[in-house]
């Protein structure tokens, strides 16, 4: 019987348990933001607050990255969370580390029945997904947090007990040197699937359980593949059944394989029941080491409210899909790079609690939609019934003759920015805007995220405003978060060259146009003809304080 | 959802779609039958009438 190797260990780095200033004191100190669990969402917040100026402390029960040693949960990182950690100051380690890709092709038996080329759509600095291990991003986070100061990373800290107040939350977090309380204005959820924090509301999260049975091997082997995205939605090297094939850092490939309805778990993830499956797929000859194995069933599950009076829930905590399409991961990146911008100018005074509404009023609806997306992916890969393989194997039949019939063969709809629908605080609905490169009138070149990355303020784009106009609306907005940038013409602002895929993507469409940018680069407004006036009234309206 | 009738010859249809199932056994018949489905549904291209369409299947079932 063949052998299988298993790569030593992936060294993952650990920071040391701080004993905090408030164990064995009885005065309870008060903090503006505690944000707990360090995953992806809990981190991308704290840096998020970082980056803003506003301080925060993060409370985690661990003192490294990732889950489970060297497994890797979210892989895929979509264009607007690369978008989001440019605008944080990682982008550059994690294009470094990562595969970019962009092009995916689909599989049925040995015949491909469809492609993708999301770069086609793509005029953002940032490429469409770049493939890394989550605990290399989380990594990369934490020395960020680290560089920028100002949030407090509390190792080994985990929170045993919240009580909400009127006007914030009690937490009594328990440490290896024992156990004390804290005061936060705000608290934030971050802590996963599994949060205590939302068992112990009282907050039913609807979950299901999928019969659903996946096993991820994580490989590295000696073939050379191109670096795309690979799904079969029945591989002849996997008993008919589906299996996804993707290239992450450090030359490992993550291959996950769709198991018997069922099956089990303990049986299908043994080295040599993983090995003889990769040996089918690969064919005799070619060297292969594990990384990982690991079986896992779909579960799903969503928040009613993602905010809970001053309890707020992002990632995990507040949602769970099925991974296709790496819905997971980025959308709760998303979420913190939503709150983020309005947990900072609540705590500096600039905006009301309102805003924070706003933040459940879009994240939910996101949410919701990448829950429908999912669900549909998982029916495609999991017919329930002789005819609904019937109706699969007619897609399927007609994909790979007829273009049309390959909008339906359903492997996974890749996480986008989702829209968001309108609200009195987005009259025209919200849409996320890519991070454009652009150049200053002088020729210096910069990119919408560069203008966004300085303190928190929406961004006025204005197309070729008069002086008076430009003049006016500064003193308009002087106490207001706002920038104004003017985009061509010639008013004494800061101006950019009016490049026309600029002004299309924008939808400034003519001379007094102004797209109205919030700091998590997503269009508030789109004024037609903008006084200072109206710009003043869309400022207020988007900090929902209208 | 049209109603009224639209195919032009109604008969010669009916045959044609008699004579592609012969020789088919049940279940490539059901294959046969999800393909013009889909080819259908692609020539009409408009949501809502898909929509009304697969309830009016699924009412007029006995």
């Amino acid at each position: 019987m063949e052998r299988y190797a298993f790569a030593p260990p992936c060294k993952l780095p650990r920071w040391p348990f701080m004993p905090p200033p408030e164990l064995g004191s009885d005065t309870v100190t008060r903090h503006p933001i505690v944000i707990a669990g360090a995953g992806p969402a809990g981190l991308t917040l704290a840096c998020e607050l970082a980056q803003r100026g506003v301080r925060a402390v993060l409370l985690d029960e661990d003192d490294t990255v990732g889950v489970r040693g060297a497994s890797s949960r979210g892989i895929c990182h979509a264009q607007k969370t690369l978008e989001i950690f440019d605008r944080l100051g990682l982008y550059a380690r994690i294009a470094d580390k990562g595969i970019t890709w962009s092009f995916g092709r689909t599989f049925s038996g040995e015949q491909e029945v469809y492609s993708f080329n999301l770069q086609t759509d793509s005029v953002s600095v940032q490429p469409p997904f770049i493939n890394l291990q989550q605990f290399y991003v989380e990594w990369f986070l934490v020395e960020r947090i680290l560089e920028l100061g100002l949030v407090e990373l509390r190792w080994k800290n985990r929170v045993a007990q919240v009580t909400p107040m009127d006007d914030g939350v009690r937490i009594e977090v328990e440490t290896p040197a024992g156990r004390y309380t804290i005061d936060a204005d705000h608290l934030v959820d971050a802590t996963g699937a599994h949060s205590l924090i939302r068992t112990q509301l009282g907050l039913d999260a609807h979950a299901s359980r999928s019969t659903d049975r996946w096993c991820i091997s994580d490989v590295r082997f000696r073939k050379p593949l191109p670096t795309e995205r690979w799904t079969w939605v029945d591989a002849p090297f996997n008993e008919g059944r589906g299996v996804w094939q993707h290239l992450m850092g450090d030359g490992v490939w993550r291959i996950d394989y769709q198991m018997p309805e069922d099956c089990d778990t303990a049986h299908i993830s043994k080295p040599e029941v993983a090995g003889a499956r990769l040996r089918a797929q690969l064919g005799p000859g070619v060297e292969f080491e594990f990384v990982w194995i690991g079986p896992y069933g779909y579960r799903d599950h969503l928040l009613d409210r993602f905010r809970h009076g001053r309890v707020l829930f992002v990632g995990d905590a507040a949602h769970v899909v099925s991974p296709f399409g790496a819905r997971g991961g980025n959308s709760g990146i998303q979420d913190a790079a939503n709150l983020g911008w309005k947990l900072a100018l609540v705590a500096q005074g600039r905006a009301g609690d309102a805003l924070l509404d706003t933040y459940d009023a879009e994240r939910r609806p996101a949410a919701a939609q990448n829950l429908e997306v999912t669900r549909r992916s998982a029916r495609f890969l999991a017919p329930r019934s002789a005819a609904e393989h019937t109706l699969r194997r007619a897609v399927i039949a007609l994909a790979s003759r007829y273009a049309f019939a390959r909008g339906l063969v359903n492997t996974g709809r890749m996480s986008v920015a989702n829209d968001y629908p309108t609200a009195p605080h987005l009259p025209q609905g919200g849409r996320s805007v890519q991070n454009l490169p652009l150049q200053w009138t002088d020729g210096t070149p910069t990119t919408l995220m560069q203008l966004l990355a300085d303190g928190t303020q929406l961004l006025g784009l204005w197309f070729a405003p008069t002086r008076a106009q430009a003049a006016a609306a500064i003193d308009a907005a002087a106490a207001l978060p706002l920038k104004i940038v003017a985009v061509g013409g010639d008013c004494g602002l800061p101006t950019l060259r009016p490049e026309a895929a600029l002004s299309r993507h924008l939808g400034l469409t003519a001379p007094g146009a102004l797209c109205l940018l919030r700091p998590d680069a997503y269009r508030a407004a789109l004024l037609d003809e903008a006084t200072p006036a109206l710009l003043v009234a869309a400022l207020r309206t988007a900090l929902a304080q209208a | 959802m049209i109603i009224e009738p639209h195919i032009p010859d109604p008969d010669a249809f009916y045959a044609a779609w008699v004579a592609a199932q012969e020789g088919l056994s049940e279940a490539q018949s059901a294959d046969f039958n999800a393909r013009l489905v889909l080819l259908l549904a692609n020539q009409c291209g408009d949501q809502a009438v898909l929509l009304d369409c697969i309830a009016a299947a699924r009412d007029s079932g006995g």
